[in-house]
């Protein structure tokens, strides 16, 4: 992050309007007190070798514009494509085979209610590993290692179950019946244990009702605030410049007036991440068209609430990329689409 | 012999004549340079084949059917086995890539999409990006020269002695660091490694706190840890040369990610007072260091599940180098600050 010497603003700063930039910036840079006069005038030749005229006020231009594209990040980890689930399983299970037996009384000692435990559950699946399903590596039948089409070991959610399921803790231990090895001991064991809380599910509520206002929707993507303006068209909260302001202030303003004090954001760097360009279809007074600068936010927390917002809008979503495509215009879609991430 | 070629013969000449025909037909259907390319490529997938139907499915039962076999299958009489030393490029018995499961170095993995790595890639590293990202105007060009090659300076005067002498050391310090090319979307830092080093001193009278410490530090870093021995003798310290006195863990790539989630969830929440990591740390070149005491490592749930089994007392700190791909401490302070590092006072960069 090298932004200390020639950001654009300061560039911008130094600039006259009697020179180019270029030669400007080239001029005005102090040599070393060493050889100066030699480097000063050597720059001096190359800078009229690159010299570009300065721009003069043109007589139509474009109005500028401040868009923020306020994004809630995934919030949790993404479901598994099937082949790498698949792949990592398989990594799992060959993983039991190569590596270093478990040093089983490191971690349980002798006749402790533990010790017992564990050797409960590795008579059950012969193997340290907890998610994988039952695995023999060694002996007569280790060729017979590989999953069948269909077992319920490569679904996702039973190796989630297993893996709670080792996580509960016997609440009392009987000393006599230390491997409960007969179906009914265990099934009573079972309702003698601490359960473990279970994760909350992957999807939520809002997933179900299709509530698109909902922050808690698609917890697993990058959603993004669609608001409708006054002409009923799906946009990205956008205005006008006022005066002499700057993109990112103009963006916090943006934020407040549109969806109210609400919501607590953050404006990610003062560069915006990207352009729309609009033209008029017929020329108004020195205007060509509309350009809008898009700003990077975040919501951290809040909701938007768009009562008395103060540029007319109508409705808003919170949309995952591929909605934001069926929602906005093509030329808009163009426009933002790379901006936009996957996930 | 010629007899039985004959039809042979014939059938060729047949297929002589016939050959034209088709070269014309397809170069009348051709489109472009890479179609024939594409026409020799099949046209479906083996992974849109559909699995086999559920019944040949259940009923597949592959330790039933080797038992119900009469005999033993044959043998196959060559089984590879990788050499145990590598004899050159010229020996005809070479190693197999480390990939290949048959392979002595072969280690499986990865096991799994680490969180903090799926954090990095949807949220961090694009807004990292867009936080450091600097604008230049179309058409401009720096007027600091970019140096290019070498950076360090020659002798120039008229001394003889300049000559094939060894470049100048560079301004104002005695390393050259880093240069931070500008930023983009392929340059943005991420964490390369970490390394786990921890310095036992007791070490030097009682060898069983150097085992301790390599267990703890292999149970929660996943990874083989390495000793090291002193190399100097050093009586202000009580070293001696060759004793072992530390051990090490490199953490990369799916461990790497793990083993900071855990950290930065986990172990770092549940600390007394912790300030966080020195504003000061690092090396000028994006790795950045910091400490943690005995009672703070005893807070990682390898070490706290079977806590009792480490001897009392012989539990080891450590200190945890982040290595990133930034190059200068500034970058890489702000990217362990957004996987959730707090660092206090001063920033030195």
């Amino acid at each position: 992050m090298n932004a200390g010497q020639n950001t654009a603003r300061r560039i911008a700063s130094k600039t006259g309007s009697s020179i180019c930039r270029s030669c400007r910036e080239t001029i005005s840079r102090n040599a070393y007190s060493t050889a100066a006069a030699a480097t000063v005038t050597d720059n001096h030749t190359e800078a009229l070798l690159n010299h570009i005229p300065p721009a003069t006020s043109p007589s139509t231009s474009y109005g500028v514009q401040a868009g923020v594209v306020l994004s809630r990040p995934p919030v949790i980890t993404r479901d598994l494509h099937p082949f790498e689930s698949a792949f990592f399983l398989y990594q799992r299970r060959l993983n039991e085979r190569l590596a270093l037996p478990f040093t089983r009384y490191f971690y349980f000692k002798k006749k402790t209610p533990a010790d017992l435990e564990w050797k409960r559950k590795i008579k059950q699946r012969l193997t340290p590993a907890r998610d994988i399903g039952r695995y023999k590596g060694y002996g007569d039948e280790a060729w017979n290692d590989e999953l069948l089409v269909g077992a319920p070991e490569s679904d996702v959610n039973w190796q989630v179950e297993r893996l709670l399921e080792d996580a509960d803790k016997p609440a009392a231990k009987d000393e006599h019946n230390p491997g409960g090895e007969v179906e009914g001991l265990v099934q009573k064991d079972k309702v003698e244990r601490d359960m473990v809380e279970k994760p909350m599910p992957r999807v939520t509520e809002a997933d179900l009702k299709g509530d698109v206002k909902s922050l808690n929707r698609m917890l697993q993507r990058t959603l993004y605030l669609l608001v409708k303006n006054k002409e009923g068209k799906w946009t990205f909260p956008e205005d006008r410049l006022a005066g002499k302001e700057a993109l990112h202030d103009a963006a916090e303003r943006i934020l407040v007036h549109s969806g109210g004090i609400n919501m607590n954001t953050w404006l990610i760097g003062r560069v915006p991440i990207g352009h729309h360009e609009a033209k008029y279809p017929t020329a108004k007074s020195n205007e060509l068209g509309l350009k809008t600068f898009f700003m990077k936010a975040r919501i951290m927390a809040g909701q938007a609430n768009l009562k008395d917002n103060k540029l007319g809008l109508a409705d808003f979503k919170w949309l995952a990329k591929e909605e934001v495509q069926k929602t906005v215009d093509g030329k808009y879609w163009h426009s933002i689409k790379n901006m936009l991430a996957e996930r | 012999m010629a007899l039985r070629e004959l039809p042979l013969r014939a059938f060729s000449a047949v297929c002589r004549d016939l050959r034209p025909v088709v070269p014309s037909l397809r170069s009348s259907a051709r489109r472009n340079a890479s179609t024939d390319a594409v026409q020799e490529l099949e046209s479906s997938s083996s992974l849109t084949v559909p699995p086999p139907s559920q019944d040949v499915a259940k009923g597949f039962d592959p330790v039933a059917q080797s038992k119900a076999r009469d005999g033993k299958l044959p043998s196959s009489r060559y089984q590879f086995k990788s050499p145990k030393y590598y004899r050159g490029p010229l020996h005809p018995h070479q190693p197999p890539p480390e990939s290949d499961p048959s392979s002595r170095l072969f280690q499986p993995g990865p096991f799994s999409l680490p969180p903090l790595e799926q954090t990095y890639q949807s949220t961090i590293a694009p807004d990292l990006l867009a936080l450091t990202y600097v604008h230049l105007p179309p058409g401009f060009r720096s007027p600091v020269k970019e140096v290019k090659g070498q950076r360090l300076r020659e002798w120039t005067g008229d001394s003889p002695y300049y000559k094939n002498r060894p470049l100048r050391p560079p301004r104002g310090g005695g390393h050259l660091s880093l240069l931070t090319p500008p930023r983009t979307f392929r340059n943005v830092p991420k964490i390369t490694k970490v390394t786990v080093h921890s310095m036992v001193k007791e070490a030097m009278e009682n060898s069983g706190y150097i085992a301790v410490a390599g267990m703890v530090l292999q149970a929660i870093t996943n990874v083989r840890s390495i000793p090291h021995q002193a190399r100097h003798n050093v009586t202000g310290w009580g070293l001696r040369s060759g004793k072992t006195i530390s051990v090490t863990a490199d953490v990369e790539r799916e461990d790497a990610y793990h083993f900071l989630g855990k950290l930065v969830n986990i172990v770092l929440p549940r600390i007394k007072e912790w300030k966080g990591v020195k504003g000061s740390s690092g090396d000028d070149s994006g790795n950045i260091t910091f400490g943690l005491e005995p009672d703070q490592v005893a807070l990682f749930p390898e070490v706290e599940v079977n806590y009792d089994s480490y001897p009392p007392k012989m539990i080891p700190g450590c200190h945890i180098t982040i290595h990133t791909s930034a190059t200068n401490d500034r970058d890489a302070r702000l990217l362990l600050q957004s996987i959730g590092l707090p660092f206090y006072g001063k920033y030195i960069n």
